[in-house]
């Protein structure tokens, strides 16, 4: 094969691999999002790792370079339009609902106490 | 009025010393009720008690092999996949939400309870 082995097309496999990963990753949170009831949810998830183990073997980066664009292209499509998200995470329903109070500035405790008691 | 304070001043009461061997920092923390969020955080055992609890359920994984320095991949023969999905039942289990990058870079117990421990938020 050529360039089997050089750090280019380690480099491009490395790549693609975390693309992989990434888009692995948030389809399975889109199917969570979907399939909210658990039972629902591990068939579709094993269906889903299903597509991906059967796509684990090819071997030519072109190929892998299209699946991969096929595959997030899928993935636009099938977006949950109200996603769960962690209340404090950006997107969140608590996010920066309580910032952390600029430092320096105290609240003095006197209790309404005025200065001829 | 000036009787009871003065009785008050005589009366003494024994002071108790409370057990100073093997003083229990944990359990006096439990009994003290924290109503801020952001004051609660995890201790390192609880952390990697439930690290290695999420792992061990895991059905690809054999449960005797996991211990907290254990990597996913190299030691307990998973794949990246599997990685994936072990770093979301973390995330599930501990509320959190770990930006993409973060999260690919979970390799292994180690890393895992490093960074719930670091995390401000870790529920």
């Amino acid at each position: 094969m050529i360039g089997a082995t050089t750090a280019a097309y380690l480099a491009r496999r490395a790549a693609q691999q975390e693309r992989v990963r990434i888009l692995y990753r948030r389809a399975l949170k889109d199917t969570l999002n979907w399939a909210v009831h658990r039972h629902l949810f591990y068939q579709d998830a094993s269906d889903l790792r299903e597509k991906f183990e059967a796509n684990k073997h090819v071997e030519d980066l072109d190929t892998i370079d299209k699946m991969i664009a096929a595959g997030e292209a899928t993935y636009n499509k099938w977006r949950h339009p109200d996603p769960y998200i962690v209340p404090w995470a950006p997107g969140g329903s608590k996010f920066t609902r309580n910032p952390v109070p600029p430092s320096g500035i105290e609240i003095v405790y006197d209790y309404g106490k005025e200065d001829n008691d | 009025m000036a009787l009871r304070a003065a009785v008050l001043r005589h009366i003494r009461l024994p002071v108790q010393t409370l057990p100073a061997a093997g003083s229990r920092p944990q359990s006096q923390l439990s009994f003290l009720r924290l109503f801020s969020s952001h004051d609660d955080h995890l201790t390192k055992e609880e952390v990697i008690d439930r690290v290695l609890d999420v792992v061990k359920s895991f059905p690809k994984v054999d449960p005797s092999q996991v211990t907290p320095d254990v990597h996913f991949q190299n030691d307990l023969g998973l794949d990246s996949l599997d990685n994936v999905e072990i770093v979301m039942a973390l995330e599930e289990e501990f509320k959190l939400e770990i930006p993409d990058k973060e999260a690919d870079k979970i390799d292994s117990c180690n890393l895992a309870i490093e960074y719930i421990y670091n995390h401000p938020l870790a529920g």
